[in-house]
């Protein structure tokens, strides 16, 4: 018996959902890279759902390349979190609005 | 023998005497006072005699050439080919010419001696030299040019000397501290340029009408044309001959109005007197007051072409009767005015003015001999008795020089006039060869027999009385009034100089000049007592006769000295400028009638005239100065008379007091007001000034302002105030920008999902 | 490359060297080398002489290539007999005016003398471009140098005086542009000699072209009533930049007049001849009667170039040979007499630092041999025969009297024209008067000293063709007669078509 895709389509929105919301929502930098990791990841579980079930492995490939680009962005981004927490002595985002038009 | 080719030398060695005095003749002089001003001055007089050498060569050399005008070409000068316009400098050596020379250069070598004594002293010693030179120079080419445009160079160029020679004392000035040897000296050369004016414009019509300015062709083509009857054609301009020839004549007497001081403009020589006396023997006597004869003289044929015509200047008066007219009315005038003048000079210089109006009166009835020979005596008597008066100043400044010294310096301040006749009286113990020699001069001008001037100014009575109607009985009239006056005032300038009782210790003091000075005066003197023998006239109706077998023999080409020796002395300037003065052949052929002037002393003439000069120096002599003046401020018994009216000088109260000064606000008005007030600062620096400004005040603060300015600002707050709205949108929080990222994908999702479809 | 261009561009290469030298420690050497850069311009200019063969009427050397094809303008060189003594007139002036200006200019020299010499590249061009358009460049180009030698080395309203200047000619330039691109879009080319050929095509119009020209001209020349930038540039500008403005750039003027009024548009040429003549005689006496009362030296002379020119401009107008080749002649004239009277006042200024003839008199004792040199100079601005001014003065009257394109009364004009030699000899007399002879009153005046021998060099300079021009003249007229009569043909045709 197999799992219908659907599911899979329902859970992966679910995870980015929960993502985005996070990404939205939390204060603290480092919560806020684990939701985007959980956005990335939501996106490689639907590549994977619909590889199988296209029965096309381009989609298994492509997660490979986002596992990898999501592993540089782990290194870059912690290196920023670092550098911020280092300057700012917080890593709180509302602090950090040098944006600001 | 041929001396020809020597003849530029006439006019180099005057210009080498220019160098030497110009370049070293000052040092010469600062070296050593005495021997560089003999340096200085035997150099400037050498070149003189030298050149009269040359003009003495040159005058055998025409008589062995049968008085045949020999033109010496030196080099080009004006040559336009597309013009057609041609002017050498070359020299015409004719009888004319050479008589003109020998009078230039005779004269003026024994004033050249003559000033070497009279400027001893002078801080300026060898700057006169050059100037004297260089007169030298320009009179000759002046007399000796083949063509009106060179003589038109010595023209202006004796008037440039002038001008120097008068201002030569230019730092002088009088009690009112103005320069008046300065003013004098521009007031002549200005005067002059009036009368260059006409003479430019009469060379210009000249040039058209006969395509040349050459004396020999325009006389040949005036004759030619004449004869034919042809117009004149140049331009869009076409006349009759004979009114151009009108034109041309009358601008001619213009030209020798100026240079030789008639009226209207005479007013300059009198103020010339400013010069030092050599120069008024040389130039404002003998020599440059005369180029406005020779010029007449030269342009006979022309003359007497307007006389043949009958063409009228205005439609009033030929121009030949009217150059006769002014000559007349000037001797008049200035013979009346000497009457009133008491510098010493200054009576000679009127009389002078007055001599000349008897020789442009001769030249204007056709009596061109007469005139010429009249132009020579007066040099010889005119220059003595300029000398001799330089002499009396020259001894009455030494006598003041002496009295001063005497008495300490408090007369140094006065403002003694040595030349002032009042001062003077009874010089002619102090100054005997003075005295006699000025008396010979004077009586010469008189025109006493058997002196130079008798004869001369006779010839021209003579011939105004034969070929009497017309004008000729009023220039008669007028010119016997004005040999009177000439007695009257020669009387008592030497009455009041050399007669009666010293009235000012200077002429107490005064003493004879040095030989240098004196021995021109005697050889003058001679030349005034022989000077009639030039022209010396026939006795009796025999002699006519003869006469007219002359002229026939000369109309039959035979040798003119064969002429000379049958007539011997008499009428030998006639012989000899007939071959110059081309009317006379003319004449004969019967293109034109050349008033004939007796060959004969006319009695009647001659006794009328001796009459009333004697008669003149008698009255002024006895009667009216018998026993005055007395005293140096005596009043002159003419001063009571209507003749003392002539003082106030018209012509020159009206040039000097109405004509300059109207000129000088002229000047003044639109120099500095129409000029530079209206033109420049008020039309340039106001209205057109203005109105720029006014228009780009305009544009900046109006059109751009609120126009282009406006969109520009405009459009640049709407920009910001959008802009204000906006940043508003910048919070700065990345999970704002996050949102914004998301919502936007959703919106595009939505759309891809349901409107592309 | 020619020898024209040569000639035009050599001071170029002195404007570089100078440009080269060390700032400020230099000035001597700045100095020998714009003095030998004009020194061998002008020995060019000469061997242009040598080469040039009077005999043609034609141009000649010319220097012709394509510059910009499409619009028909060329890179066009050319000298003939209106040129020819121009242009040795500019390379001669130019060389006595950077002498002129050792003494006298101290600061910023090296500046002063490149801008001089970019002035000499200027005119020469403008005498010899024979391009409407080349010669526009040039003409504008020359505003430039001399706007900053007034406005930069100038007196004390130099300022006001160089945007005058500036303005004003550049003000009269435009409609001139106007009428060459008009001719060049008409006929398709900016060549003079093809333009001349081809006239007919804007003959219609040629009464407004020749307007746009002449103003151009007249307020060069300057013609009254133009003339009010005159007496400012002229006073204002160092010794040296009134040498030039008077000796050379007025010429441009009445060059321009001969060189493209007369041939391009004869007929209205002969049409406007009397109102030009007019104007030409206002100039005469009114520029003489306001010089008389200048008080100003430096004034005076430039005032009395308005009259001077005013001959000049009569002798052109007076379209036939006499009138045209006298009038070339007295503008070379005046360049000569009136560069010498500005040199004469340098001297004087220099000494005494006024111009003011009242603080003058008996400067003759002091300084005698600069007096009487400056005398020689007065009489041949004056025309007395046997120099150089009367010639052409005499000439330009002798042709306005016998001018066809004054109409059967052209002897009034001459008439009222010859009342400039009464006047010149009262305005300059009494200049001379008032500063050289009377007494030596004024203690400054007595401390003056005479002239060095380096301005003598420049003055016996000047003289030498004030006596040369003066007493054989023929040369010079001969070097332009063959030019001349082939324009005196071309417009006394259209004189002889007048109404």
């Amino acid at each position: 018996m197999t799992v219908p895709v659907e599911w899979y389509v329902a859970l992966s929105a679910i995870l980015f959902s929960i993502g985005a919301l996070g990404v939205l929502l939390r204060r603290n930098a480092i919560i806020i890279f684990m939701s985007v990791e959980l956005m990335l990841n939501a996106a490689n579980l639907l590549f994977v759902a619909f590889s199988r079930y296209l029965g096309d492995l381009d989609g298994q490939v492509l997660v490979f390349f986002v596992i990898t680009v999501a592993a540089a962005e782990v290194a870059v981004g912690l290196a920023l979190i670092v550098v911020i927490f280092r300057t700012k002595q917080s890593i709180n985002i509302d602090e950090i609005n040098l944006m600001k038009g | 023998m041929n001396a020809f080719a020597l003849a530029p030398l006439v006019l180099g060695l005057p210009i080498l005497g220019v160098l030497f005095n110009g370049f070293v003749g000052r040092r010469f002089v600062e070296a050593d006072r005495s021997v560089g001003e003999k340096w200085s001055g035997w150099a400037a007089s050498i070149m003189a005699l030298s050149a009269f050498v040359i003009v003495v060569l040159l005058y055998f050399s025409l008589q062995a050439n049968g008085h045949h005008a020999e033109i010496v070409p030196m080099m080009d000068w004006i040559s336009i080919p597309s013009a057609n316009f041609h002017i050498p400098w070359a020299m015409q050596i004719d009888t004319l010419s050479v008589t003109m020379m020998l009078v230039v250069t005779g004269v003026g070598s024994l004033i050249h001696i003559y000033a070497i004594g009279y400027m001893h002293g002078d801080p300026n010693f060898s700057r006169f030299f050059t100037y004297l030179n260089l007169f030298l120079f320009f009179m000759l080419i002046l007399v000796s040019g083949n063509n009106y445009l060179m003589l038109f160079v010595g023209w202006e160029g004796v008037g440039l000397c002038s001008f120097l020679l008068i201002g030569f004392w230019f730092d002088r000035t009088n009690e009112k501290g103005e320069a008046m040897n300065a003013n004098a000296a521009r007031k002549a050369f200005v005067a002059n340029r009036v009368g260059d004016l006409a003479m430019i414009l009469a060379m210009s019509l000249t040039f058209w009408t006969f395509g040349t300015l050459n004396f020999e062709p325009v006389f040949d083509s005036a004759v030619e044309m004449f004869h034919s009857g042809a117009m004149v054609h140049f331009g869009a301009f076409s006349a009759s001959l004979g009114g151009v020839l009108t034109a041309i004549t009358a601008l001619f007497l213009v030209g020798a109005t100026g240079k030789s001081a008639q009226i209207p403009l005479l007013v300059w020589l009198p103020d010339a007197m400013a010069g030092p006396t050599p120069v008024s023997a040389l130039i404002h006597a003998a020599t440059m007051v005369t180029s406005g004869i020779y010029l007449i003289v030269r342009s006979n044929v022309l003359f007497e072409i307007v006389r043949e015509s009958h063409a009228l200047v205005l439609g009033v008066i030929s121009s030949p009767d009217l150059v006769a007219l002014v000559g007349a009315l000037t001797a008049v005038y200035a013979g009346l005015i000497a009457f009133t003048q008491f510098d010493i000079k200054k009576v000679l210089a009127y009389s002078t003015v007055s001599q000349l109006g008897f020789m442009i009166a001769a030249v204007g009835m056709g009596a061109y001999v007469a005139g010429m020979f009249h132009l020579i005596t007066h040099a010889f008597f005119k220059a003595l008795l300029f000398m001799g008066s330089g002499s009396v100043i020259h001894g009455m400044e030494h006598g003041h020089h002496h009295i001063s010294h005497g008495h300490g310096h408090d007369n140094h301040h006065d403002h003694f006039d040595p030349q002032d006749m009042r001062t003077m009286g009874g010089l002619r113990h102090h100054m005997p060869t003075t005295f006699w020699t000025y008396l010979v001069g004077s009586l010469a001008l008189a025109g006493i027999v058997p002196l130079a001037g008798f004869w001369s100014k006779d010839e021209i009575l003579a011939h105004a009385s034969a070929n009497s109607g017309g004008i000729n009985t009023v220039v008669y009239i007028l010119l016997t009034i004005a040999a009177f006056c000439t007695a009257f005032y020669m009387a008592r300038q030497v009455k009041m100089v050399f007669f009666g009782e010293p009235r000012h210790k200077a002429a107490e003091h005064a003493h004879e000049s040095p030989r240098t000075m004196t021995m021109p005066l005697v050889i003058l003197a001679i030349l005034a007592i022989l000077g009639g023998l030039l022209n010396f006239p026939h006795f009796g109706a025999e002699a006519e006769a003869a006469h007219g077998a002359e002229t026939a023999v000369v109309a039959a080409g035979e040798h003119a000295a064969e002429v000379e020796s049958a007539g011997g002395l008499n009428l030998a300037l006639e012989h000899w400028l007939e071959h110059s003065i081309a009317s006379f052949h003319l004449t004969e052929e019967g293109v034109v009638e050349m008033p004939h002037t007796p060959t004969t002393l006319q009695i009647p003439v001659a006794t009328i005239s001796s009459v009333l000069a004697i008669a003149a120096i008698a009255i002024a002599y006895f009667l009216v100065y018998g026993s005055r003046p007395k005293t140096a401020d005596e009043r002159d018994p003419l001063q009571a008379t209507p003749i003392w009216w002539m003082a106030v000088l018209p012509l020159n109260t009206l040039y000097m007091g109405y004509i300059v000064p109207a000129f000088n606000r002229l000047a003044e008005w639109a120099a500095h007001t129409l000029d530079w007030a209206f033109w420049h600062d008020f039309v340039h620096d106001n209205i057109i000034r203005n109105i720029f400004v006014g228009f780009a005040n305009f544009a900046s603060n109006v059109l751009d302002a609120q126009g282009v300015d406006g969109i520009v600002n405009g459009s640049g707050s709407v920009a910001r105030w959008l802009a204000n709205q906006i940043r508003r949108s910048q919070t700065g929080y990345a999970r704002n920008y996050a949102l914004s990222v998301f919502l936007g994908t959703v919106v595009l999702l939505a759309y891809f999902l349901f409107m592309a479809r | 490359m020619g020898l024209l261009t040569i000639v035009t561009f050599l001071p170029l290469l002195g404007i570089i060297w100078i440009l080269l030298q060390d700032k400020e420690k230099d000035d001597e050497r700045v100095k020998r080398i714009a003095l030998g850069t004009s020194i061998v311009t002008f020995i060019a200019t000469i061997v242009v002489l040598a080469l040039y063969d009077k005999s043609e009427a034609g141009l000649q050397l010319v220097d012709r290539v394509s510059w910009i094809p499409a619009w028909g303008i060329e890179y066009h060189m050319g000298v003939d007999g209106l040129s020819i003594l121009h242009i040795l007139l500019t390379s001669f002036i130019s060389m006595l005016a950077i002498a002129s200006s050792f003494p006298i200019i101290k600061q910023q020299v090296k500046q002063y003398y490149s801008f001089l010499l970019a002035l000499e590249i200027g005119m020469m061009g403008v005498f010899l471009a024979q391009d409407l358009f080349l010669f526009y460049v040039f003409w504008e180009f020359t505003l430039v140098p001399m706007y900053f030698l007034i406005g930069i080395w100038g007196g004390k309203d130099r300022v006001y005086a160089s945007i005058k200047f500036f303005l004003y000619t550049m003000a009269g330039s435009l409609l001139m542009l106007l009428a060459i691109l008009y001719m060049g879009i008409t006929n398709g080319t900016f060549s003079l000699p093809d333009l001349i050929a081809g006239r007919a095509a804007f003959a219609s119009a040629q009464n407004l072209l020749f307007v746009g020209f002449a103003v151009a001209f007249a307020i060069k020349v300057p013609v009254f009533p133009f003339h009010s930038w005159l007496p400012d540039a002229h006073t204002q500008a160092p010794t040296a930049g009134s040498i030039i403005l008077a000796g050379v750039l007025l010429k441009m003027g009445t060059y321009g007049f001969v060189r493209f009024n007369l041939p391009l548009f004869p007929e209205a040429s002969a049409h406007y001849a009397p109102t030009i003549a007019v104007l030409a005689i206002i100039g005469i006496i009114y520029g003489a009667i306001v010089s008389f009362a200048q008080r100003d030296v430096k004034k005076l002379v430039a005032y009395s170039s308005i009259s001077h020119l005013g001959f000049v401009m009569l002798g052109i107008f007076s379209l036939n040979a006499q009138g045209i080749q006298g009038g070339i002649l007295q503008g070379i004239n005046h360049g000569i007499s009136t560069g010498a009277l500005f040199f004469i006042v340098g001297i004087i200024y220099e000494q005494r630092h006024t111009r003011e003839i009242s603080e003058f008199g008996g400067v003759w004792m002091a300084m005698p041999v600069y007096s009487v040199l400056s005398l020689i100079v007065v009489l041949s601005s004056m025309g007395l025969p046997g120099l150089n001014g009367f010639v052409g003065e005499f000439t330009i009257l002798l042709g306005s009297i016998g001018a066809a394109s004054l109409g059967p009364n052209a002897w009034i004009y001459t008439a009222f024209a010859t009342t400039g030699v009464i006047l010149a000899a009262v305005y300059l007399l009494w200049m001379f008067q008032r500063v050289f002879m009377g007494p030596l009153d004024n203690p400054e005046n007595k401390k003056l000293r005479d002239i060095n021998k380096g301005e003598l060099a420049i003055m016996l300079a000047f003289l030498l063709f004030v006596f040369w021009i003066g007493i054989a003249p023929s040369g010079y007229f001969a070097l332009m007669d063959a030019s001349v009569a082939e324009l005196v043909k071309t417009v006394g045709s259209a004189v002889a078509s007048l109404p």
